[in-house]
């Protein structure tokens, strides 16, 4: 698998409950079998999905960070940017989970009400700049692709959607090329789409035919999945031999990765 | 203007209660490669990790007009060296003593972010830092790899001072480090805790126009540092002046 020193970004999205977090697990585990490689995972998502599903309990998270921050502004305590940045950094990487060659950061859910862009905007700069330091980033996102913007980076290399096989799916996967494309939601410099929980060839063809973007590869319908995601199970323990482990591998190989 | 001499005289007890190891280094001595542009140490690679968030950690940047308050060069360790350290989470102490000239009211705080930003722009190769000067804690891994090809804390120095004589301002750097246990940098950390209020008073006082020195956070270093006494005495000659 040809790598060069650049960083390369993944970013996960699609409607609700298609199985992007049992995705990105896999594909975090199969990543993560690569010693030479650093790899930053961020899991985006307010339940904190992706960190369950590695078995890693969050203690911290990036809105915990931001919270702080906002309350002290609030307090008029006194705030230097340079210094502020430099806190931030400190606080950011204090939030990582690291596991071997692979760290976490969890992003989590905000709290505050009201507008703080300025903060948020140098969280991002923050993680942006942390993220530099990997080979590969994983973010594993809402169901939006604007939060992935808001709230983690503007710049993606791979934008990757995943749906089942549902119109409603489907119909989201448009959306969000709509919004990606259009919109400019989001930069990115390849878009395709993983099929999730197929059940026969013909779904695929059905769908690849009036597809809004490439197929990257497709899933069957998994019982052994469907266990992990039952009893919660860490998907560092998935069978490197069982069909969706090589389907994933697949998928990040035609991503060079 | 002398804002730590009190500090100053602590840590010179601190040091002389210690028996640390000192060293003069032979200026430009000692040279460690820059990182390749990647400054994140994961814990897999890390030899040794110097006040880890949950350890104790203190880390400040002290400076003073006297010549004679700073042995250039000087370096003293309490506690032991990083390759004796191998494969251990220590605690860490940190002062920086600076020997500088031509500080005033009005260029002190803006030079004391110069110097301060030097320790992140350092980017030494299998070195990673991450410090927060507002908590004055510094953060630090040594990589398996500097480790092995002889990282130690004379050559952190020797980077660290090379970079601040840089500054034309600046003429003499002495360092003290101490990983010896939690209870020392502890010490330290009480020893120096109003260094950091001292600076941020120093910049309230230029920012604010009128300050209200009894509702002021740091109304009690104002008075017990006689420069800043006797800058916010000025202060207020001059503001009451301006109006009348």
């Amino acid at each position: 698998m040809p790598m060069d020193k650049k960083t390369k970004t993944i970013a996960l999205c699609g409607k609700g409950g298609v199985g992007k977090t049992s995705v990105a697990a896999l594909m975090m585990k199969i990543l993560a079998r690569r010693k030479d490689l650093k790899i930053l995972a961020i899991d985006a998502d307010p339940a904190v999905g992706l960190c369950t599903a590695l078995g890693v309990e969050v203690k911290k998270t990036v809105d915990d960070i931001r919270n702080d921050l906002i309350r002290s502004i609030q307090k008029g305590e006194h705030q230097d940017k340079a210094a502020t940045l430099n806190m931030l950094d400190y606080e950011l990487f204090d939030t990582l989970t690291e596991r071997g060659n692979v760290c976490l950061l969890a992003i989590g859910r905000p709290e505050s009400e009201g507008c703080f862009c300025k903060v948020n905007s140098l969280l991002k700069d923050i993680i942006q700049d942390l993220a530099k330091n990997f080979d590969v980033v994983l973010i594993d996102g809402e169901a939006g692709v604007e939060q992935i913007n808001r709230r983690v980076m503007k710049t993606v290399d791979h934008l990757v959607v995943v749906s089942d096989t549902s119109a409603k799916g489907v119909n989201v996967a448009k959306t969000i090329k709509h919004l990606a494309e259009d919109n400019k939601a989001v930069n990115y410099q390849s878009m395709g789409m993983i099929l999730n929980r197929v059940r026969d060839g013909s779904e695929v063809q059905n769908i690849q035919n009036n597809a809004p973007m490439d197929v990257l590869g497709w899933l069957m319908e998994d019982e052994l999945i469907r266990e992990f995601d039952f009893h919660g199970k860490s998907f560092v323990d998935f069978p490197d031999t069982a069909p969706a482990c090589r389907t994933v591998e697949g998928i990040l190989g035609a991503l060079r990765l | 203007m002398e804002l730590f001499e009190r500090a100053i005289g602590d840590i010179r007890v601190y040091m002389e209660k210690r028996r640390g190891i000192a060293s003069v280094q032979k200026a430009g001595g000692l040279f460690w490669p820059k990182s390749e542009g990647r400054n994140v140490v994961l814990a897999e690679d890390t030899a040794v990790e110097l006040g880890n968030p949950r350890q104790e950690s203190v880390s400040c940047l002290i400076w003073t007009q006297q010549a004679q308050n700073v042995t250039d060069g000087k370096m003293t360790l309490i506690g032991p060296d990083i390759r004796r350290s191998e494969g251990q989470s220590l605690p860490f102490g940190k002062v920086v003593l600076v020997g500088v000239s031509g500080f005033n009211e009005e260029n002190a705080y803006e030079r004391y972010k110069e110097m301060e930003a030097v320790r992140y722009s350092l980017d030494l190769k299998g070195y990673m830092i991450r410090a927060v000067s507002q908590y004055q804690r510094e953060w630090s891994r040594i990589s398996k790899d500097a480790v092995k090809d002889g990282f130690s804390f004379e050559m952190m120095a020797a980077s660290l001072r090379r970079e601040y004589l840089k500054k034309d301002y600046v003429h003499a750097v002495e360092f003290l480090f101490v990983t010896s246990s939690g209870e020392d940098v502890r010490e330290l950390r009480d020893i120096t805790k109003n260094v950091g209020r001292t600076i941020n008073a120093l910049d309230k006082m230029l920012k604010e126009i009128d300050p209200d020195c009894d509702e002021c956070e740091y109304n009690d270093v104002c008075s017990e540092v006689g420069e800043l006494k006797g800058m916010r005495r000025s202060r207020k000659e001059k503001n009451s002046n301006a109006h009348g």
